[in-house]
């Protein structure tokens, strides 16, 4: 008797391992599908996006992502946005891979448009675009073909601010101050200092400097980004997107540095 | 191969599963149950939330912790959550406690193939108006029991409910013997000191914690008056109560 | 498997108020299989430092006898007793010395160290098993249960116990972590180390 089921229905090869001697999942086969070698998954990524940061502040959420996709460490791409406004209150930045995320803001402007033709006066906030895209991502890993990002939702609802992480395996938290890839283990204990005690207290400039400020630590330290960046708010006045802008660098240190690379002395 | 090229192309599986950390906890008493679950949320070394709750109230006599992969126990949270809905539209009343235990074991045999990665303990107040905890494994395996630890500091807190809840080897005074329930403010003072322990010894345990408190009908609410961080949950006075305890871990 | 869980077996030691405590399980496995449920793992070094070695069997033997061979020599040359603090580190350096190739013990130690007014404080330290020494002022545990010993200890330990209410949380400790281990248990014993007296005594325990 054979007692993987998987294996019902099968022809029967008596002689090949009659003790069920092989794992389960590697037993031998007679099923054939021309197209599965065919069907294209993504199991890496491979144009990416890193870091994504934001804050609660006074008047609402605001979220900053440099302007950089890499082909592994090649700085391929120098001027992709990787913020999005969805609808009028939401913003979505995304780090991981860029192909995947132009997908997902594909899939986003035609839920809004869907939304706008219905004319019921509805719109999409922060919390249904947060809960969409984490249903989206988790129904994606469950079927073992994830949308290989992590995002960060933020916005305005009924006058509360949003902020709320989702990744590419569905999971989901939100806090007042939230990072990305390098940006949560370099850029978020900055953060937290700064913001968690008090996001009320923070003006828009005040804001903007403490995301200035990370950009800029990131910039020295993670090797994947740009010193050109974006820095979009979302108050209930609505969503704006800045252009692009430069950070002011200081390399003097630099001089200082010994003991790797070419000075050993 | 010497010429640089790979014998075989590379093959890199997606994991699709990830563990989040935490703890949750649940102890039955007489005529009540508690449920508990910290609320940090992390992967790794890294804290993602220092908010995330685990424990969710479900009806009005029942709450459910879920502990394990955070996206999994979010999504099996929701799709209970859902059936109970559709339970309380075709029957016009809450779905009884046993039957959301069965109901749970159910849903997580359905993915036996694809587990949701997630331990539950479900707590609540059963229709004979005994205090009862359901804990399960990830593909549906379940038992009553009075009390139960899960998570990451299972094994630091479970031994810990063995000797203060089950009165794990110590032997009554001549012609005594053990409750076999203890009272509320006892199990309280053993809930907190349970978490506030794993707090110190484990790095994924910590930050806040939330204590749900399910009263059956009729009980006296008295030993609850004097906590802090109460909060009452319940929609009647009348039938079971439900409160939470909110209250503060170490954040280190 | 780790070489660490081979044979089993765990230790714990709290200090009290002018007291210490020590205790191990009794149990000496090969992997799943039970062979023993006679093998102490705690020995008296002085009249008042006593180690407790868990971890492979084997090794329990051997660095006992390294240990006592370095303490004798000490006696010999010092003429006065080797003090339970010296002595940690006389056990870190004779970890240490097979860095690269270790004893797979992780000592858990108690005793009263002498001071220089004669009267006595109570000391423990363990280490891990290249000698990296840990001095805690409340207890530390070691061994296949050292999780669960965490657990429960800091759930039941509080400062200032006298001798027979340390024997008590020590016990109550280490009986309730090794019940939930599958590679620690079958019986106890507990050490509690007074200035004029040391009590030994053993406990029975779940034999499954």
């Amino acid at each position: 008797m054979d007692h993987f089921p998987t294996n019902w229905g099968r022809p029967r090869n008596e002689l090949y391992d009659q003790y069920n001697t092989f794992p389960l999942h590697q037993r031998p086969t007679n099923h054939t599908d021309t197209f599965t070698d065919g069907v294209q998954r993504t199991q890496q990524p491979i144009v990416t996006g890193t870091s994504v940061l934001a804050i609660q502040y006074k008047d609402g959420v605001m979220m900053a992502a440099d302007n950089l996709a890499s082909y592994g460490s090649l700085a391929r791409f120098r001027d992709i946005t990787r913020l999005h406004a969805v609808g009028t209150s939401t913003i979505v930045g995304a780090s991981g891979d860029m192909s995947d995320f132009q997908y997902l803001q594909r899939v986003l402007d035609e839920i809004v448009t869907d939304e706008f033709t219905a004319g019921d006066g509805n719109s999409l906030g922060p919390a249904e675009v947060h809960e969409f895209l984490a249903r989206r991502m988790y129904a994606r890993r469950s079927k073992m073909n994830p949308l290989w990002n992590a995002l960060l939702v933020g916005g305005i609802q009924n006058g509360k601010r949003f902020l709320a992480f989702v990744d590419l395996l569905g999971t989901t938290y939100s806090a007042s101050s939230l990072a990305t890839g390098y940006g949560a283990h370099i850029a978020l204990p900055i953060l937290r200092q700064d913001v968690d005690p008090n996001p009320d207290a923070i003006t828009e400039e005040a804001a903007r400097e403490i995301l200035r400020k990370c950009m800029r630590v990131l910039y020295y330290r993670d090797a994947r980004s740009l010193d050109k960046y974006q820095i979009a708010t979302v108050t209930s006045a609505g969503v704006s997107i800045s252009e692009a802008q430069k950070l002011d660098t200081n390399w003097d240190f630099a001089e200082k540095i010994r003991g790797y690379g070419s000075q050993t002395q | 191969m010497p010429d640089g090229s790979y014998e075989r192309p590379q093959q890199r599986q997606f994991n699709p599963y990830s563990e989040n950390g935490g703890t949750i906890l649940a102890i039955a008493g007489a005529d009540f149950s508690v449920i508990a679950g910290d609320t940090r949320q992390s992967e790794g070394y890294s804290i993602q939330t220092r908010y995330a709750p685990k424990v969710f109230r479900l009806t009005e006599r029942a709450v459910l912790a879920v502990n394990g992969f955070a996206a999994d126990g979010n999504m099996f949270v929701k799709k209970v959550k859902q059936r109970l809905e559709w339970y309380r539209h075709a029957h016009a009343k809450d779905m009884p406690l046993r039957a959301i235990a069965r109901l749970i074991q159910t849903m997580l045999y359905a993915q036996r193939f694809f587990p949701y990665y997630v331990y539950n303990i479900l707590g609540g107040i059963e229709e004979d108006g005994t205090g009862a905890v359901y804990s399960f494994d990830p593909v549906g395996s379940y038992e009553r029991e009075a009390c139960r630890a899960a998570g990451a500091a299972q094994s630091l807190v479970q031994p810990f409910l063995d000797n203060q809840i089950y009165f794990k080897n110590q032997t009554p005074a001549p012609g005594a013997s053990h409750p076999t329930h203890l009272p509320l403010p006892d199990v309280l003072s053993i809930v907190i000191d349970s978490f506030t322990s794993a707090t110190e010894r484990h790095i994924e345990v910590g930050d806040g914690l939330e204590i749900y408190v399910v009263l059956a009908k009729g009980r006296s609410t008295q030993e609850l008056a004097s906590i802090g961080g109460l909060q009452e949950l319940s929609t009647r006075a009348e039938g079971d109560r439900m409160f939470v305890i909110r209250r503060d871990l170490k954040k280190d | 498997m780790s070489i660490m869980q081979y044979n089993g077996g765990s230790t714990i030691a709290m200090v009290g108020k002018d007291c210490v405590a020590i205790a191990c399980d009794l149990r000496l496995g090969n992997q799943a299989l039970g062979i023993s449920s006679n093998f102490e793992k705690i020995f008296a070094m002085t009249e008042r430092t006593y180690i407790g070695l868990p971890g492979l069997a084997t090794d329990v033997t051997t660095l006992h006898e390294q240990l006592r061979y370095r303490l004798n020599m000490y006696t010999i040359k010092e003429e006065r007793t080797m003090e339970p603090e010296t002595f940690i580190h006389l056990v870190s350096s004779t970890l240490y010395e097979k860095r690269w190739g270790p004893y797979f013990i992780e000592p858990v130690l108690a005793g009263l160290q002498r001071m220089p007014g004669g009267s006595f404080r109570p000391f423990i330290a363990s280490t891990d098993l290249i000698g990296c020494i840990n001095f805690a002022k409340d207890f530390v545990v070691a061994g296949t249960a050292s999780e669960k010993l965490f657990g429960v200890a800091e759930g039941l330990w509080e400062p200032d116990l006298a001798p027979e209410d340390l024997f008590e949380t020590i016990s109550q400790t280490l009986l309730n972590a090794v019940d939930r281990d599958a590679y620690s248990g079958w019986g106890a014993v507990v050490y509690v180390i007074t200035e004029d007296k040391v009590i030994k005594r053993t406990l029975k325990g779940r034999m499954d």
